[in-house]
């Protein structure tokens, strides 16, 4: 009667149904698989959750980065600018609007993105761009390529305040658009001059690339960070998942251990004529070691259920005062909130710590209902049978019930 | 009808009984708990299914060890079923998806090794006439089975089978459902039925069904498509 299941070999039988009779081992390691995916689902989210708070944080910086730049051009470069040349501008009150209504823009942008809530990006786009047909338009031909035309070097980093976090077409899709009203301008200036275009076109790229650089690398940072966070916490979940079943492995282990000690003890004794089959206490015994040992083949999971593992500690309590207990599992509970859990287990607890004798203890379990039930011989007679006593604690059902020959204590949960 | 009612109609051939197990210390007790019953005779014994049989190939019930030399011979219990052997599994084995493994390759019954004290003897009896008997352990596997294409259950059916599964005395469920015992064994009975039409067809879930029919425990409607069970075909799901 080996209970190896590495030695069980299962024939597949064709059915007219296509449905392959699921023996133990292959439904045992599926249930348990299935147990095994639910926890790495639960596992992955944590993980994902973990990544994302790290990929926030390490964005952070590259934020600051941002925002301070296109602040500190638009004060430091642009502002002086368009001041010293504020009387060589064909609408100068045009020019400062369209800086002061950027400086609003980019202040109000580079808060929200510091305090980490959403931009309306399209239409501050379009009021960038709107301010940018605006300037030129008002900076005049004289003015068109020096500094006081603040919009060649300063919007392009606003663009790059007001999409962060987007993908990286919106900002070229932007900086195109940047660009074709900057040649437009050029053009109906009629600044079309070999030289003039050349300005143009290198005030262009280097106003463009150095935006571009920064925010795919910013965005190319954000991602390998969160994957490096994420694959550190799903290993970190996998090692604590690898502690535990190991940790529930040397438990039974150990069980094991202890429980074939006590059924060669007494087998050796038999064997030998030292203990005679006849003697209850013998008889008590082997009952002891078969029970212990069924209950030993019968736990299949890898990290038991905390509801198991109460009643597993509450079963192995009552067989080291001597009980003979039997424990049988069906199905696996769903994760259940502590109370609920209580609930299913504390009534059955208690019975059993005044069990005489034998006992059964059940655990039927599906996702939406757990049923929990011991039974023991009832020692007190037929003269107090009287109607079962049915309680309920929150969403538990509670049933206690003798008849003179049992007694049956059940407790039931459904969703 | 009872088993006693069976038996008094043959008085005169004692129900055959094979025994298949590779212990002989469980050949022996088993045989010891069928000798408390003067209707059963154990015809052969050993640990081949084919030399057992061979030696009494009039067996009216076959009980099949599910291992055998460290092998699950699921395959064997549905080539014996399919033969119209009335099986009774018994095995240490007593998880779920064993259960209703043994139950879809069309064991009459099963029994796992620490209820055959009790429940051995009635089993054998009403598997030779293609009735039901339900052991505690295969109650449990009833309620418990989650599988897409398990047999439908009335809510009665399901609640008797789970009683029965955790106090192990028909009297208590009675008491517990407010119904009879008879009532009770009606419940767990007819939803073993329903189990005779999971799985690959064999002809021993036939004459199970035919048998509910016969005896008024099932009507055909209840468990779904049923032709005749006179025809040669099993319905096809």
């Amino acid at each position: 009667m080996s209970a190896e299941p590495e030695l069980t070999h299962l024939p597949r039988l064709p059915t007219s149904r296509g449905i392959v009779p699921t023996p133990r081992t292959d439904t045992g390691r599926a249930a348990t698989a299935e147990v095994r995916a639910g926890r790495a689902a639960t596992a992955e989210v944590r993980a994902g959750r973990a990544a994302a708070a790290v990929a926030r944080i390490s964005d952070r910086g590259a934020r600051i980065v941002a925002v301070t730049i296109a602040l500190v051009w638009h004060l430091a470069i642009g502002l002086p600018a368009v001041l010293g040349y504020r009387t060589e501008l064909a609408v100068p009150q045009v020019v400062i609007g369209g800086w002061l209504l950027v400086a609003a823009v980019g202040a109000f942008a580079g808060v929200r993105l510091l305090r980490d809530t959403a931009l309306p990006a399209l239409p501050m786009a379009g009021l960038l761009l709107a301010v940018d047909v605006a300037v030129f338009a008002a900076v005049g031909r004289p003015q068109l390529f020096s500094p006081a035309n603040w919009v060649w070097g300063t919007l392009a980093w606003f663009f790059l305040v007001v999409l962060w976090g987007r993908p990286v077409r919106w900002l070229l899709a932007l900086l195109a658009a940047h660009a074709g009203i900057a040649l437009t301008a050029v053009a109906l200036y009629g600044a079309t001059g070999a030289a003039d275009l050349a300005r143009a076109g290198m005030a262009l790229y280097g106003t463009s690339s150095l935006p571009v650089a920064v925010f795919t690398g910013a965005l190319a940072l954000a991602v390998s960070s969160r994957d490096r966070a994420a694959s550190a916490a799903a290993a970190n979940a996998m090692l604590a998942e690898r502690e535990a079943a190991e940790r529930a492995r040397s438990e039974r282990h150990d069980r094991l251990a202890l429980v074939s000690g006590a059924a060669t003890d007494v087998l050796t004794e038999l064997a030998q004529g030292r203990a005679d089959p006849a003697d209850p206490e013998v008889q008590r015994r082997c009952v002891r070691a078969a029970t212990r040992l069924r209950r030993l083949i019968a736990e299949s999971d890898d990290v038991p259920h905390p509801l198991l593992h109460e009643l597993r500690a509450a079963a192995d309590l009552a067989e080291r005062n001597g009980l003979p207990i039997d424990l049988v599992t069906i199905g696996t509970p769903p994760p259940l909130p502590v109370q609920i859990r209580r609930g299913l287990a504390d009534p059955l607890t208690a019975t059993l710590a005044d069990a005489r004798d034998w006992a059964r203890l059940t655990i039927v379990a599906g996702p939406d209902e757990v049923v929990i039930s011991l039974v023991t011989p009832d020692r007190t007679g037929p003269e107090v049978v009287g109607p079962p006593a049915e309680g309920r604690d929150g969403q538990v059902e509670h049933l206690d019930e003798r008849d003179g020959k049992i007694r049956w204590t059940q407790t039931r949960w459904h969703r | 009808m009872d088993a006693d009612a069976l038996a008094s109609m043959r008085p005169a051939r004692p129900i055959g009984v094979a025994i298949v197990d590779d212990h002989p210390v469980v050949i022996d007790g088993v045989r010891a708990w069928l000798a408390t019953e003067p209707r059963l005779t154990v015809l052969a014994t050993g640990d081949d299914p084919d030399t057992v049989l061979r030696a009494a190939p009039h067996a009216d019930v076959v009980l099949l060890d599910l291992r055998l030399h460290g092998r699950v011979v699921l395959d064997k219990l549905a080539e014996l079923s399919a033969a119209g052997r009335r099986v009774v599994v018994y095995s240490e084995h007593s998880d779920p998806p064993t259960i209703l493994a043994a139950l879809d390759a069309g064991a009459v019954a099963f029994l796992a090794k620490h209820e055959g004290r009790e429940h051995c003897v009635a089993t054998v009896l009403e598997a030779a006439s293609d009735r039901p008997y339900v052991a505690p352990a295969l109650a449990g596997a009833m309620v418990g089975d989650s599988r897409p294409d398990r047999p439908m259950l009335s809510d009665k059916e399901r609640e008797a089978l789970l009683l029965w599964f955790q106090s192990m005395s028909k009297a208590s469920v009675a008491r517990r459902m407010r119904i009879s015992e008879h009532t009770v064994k009606q419940y767990v009975d007819r939803a073993r039925i329903k189990y005779s039409r999971a799985g690959r067809p064999a002809a021993t879930k036939a004459a199970l069904l035919a048998r509910a029919i016969e005896d008024g425990l099932i009507r055909p409607e209840e468990i779904g498509i049923y032709r005749s069970h006179a025809s040669a075909d099993w319905p096809t799901p």
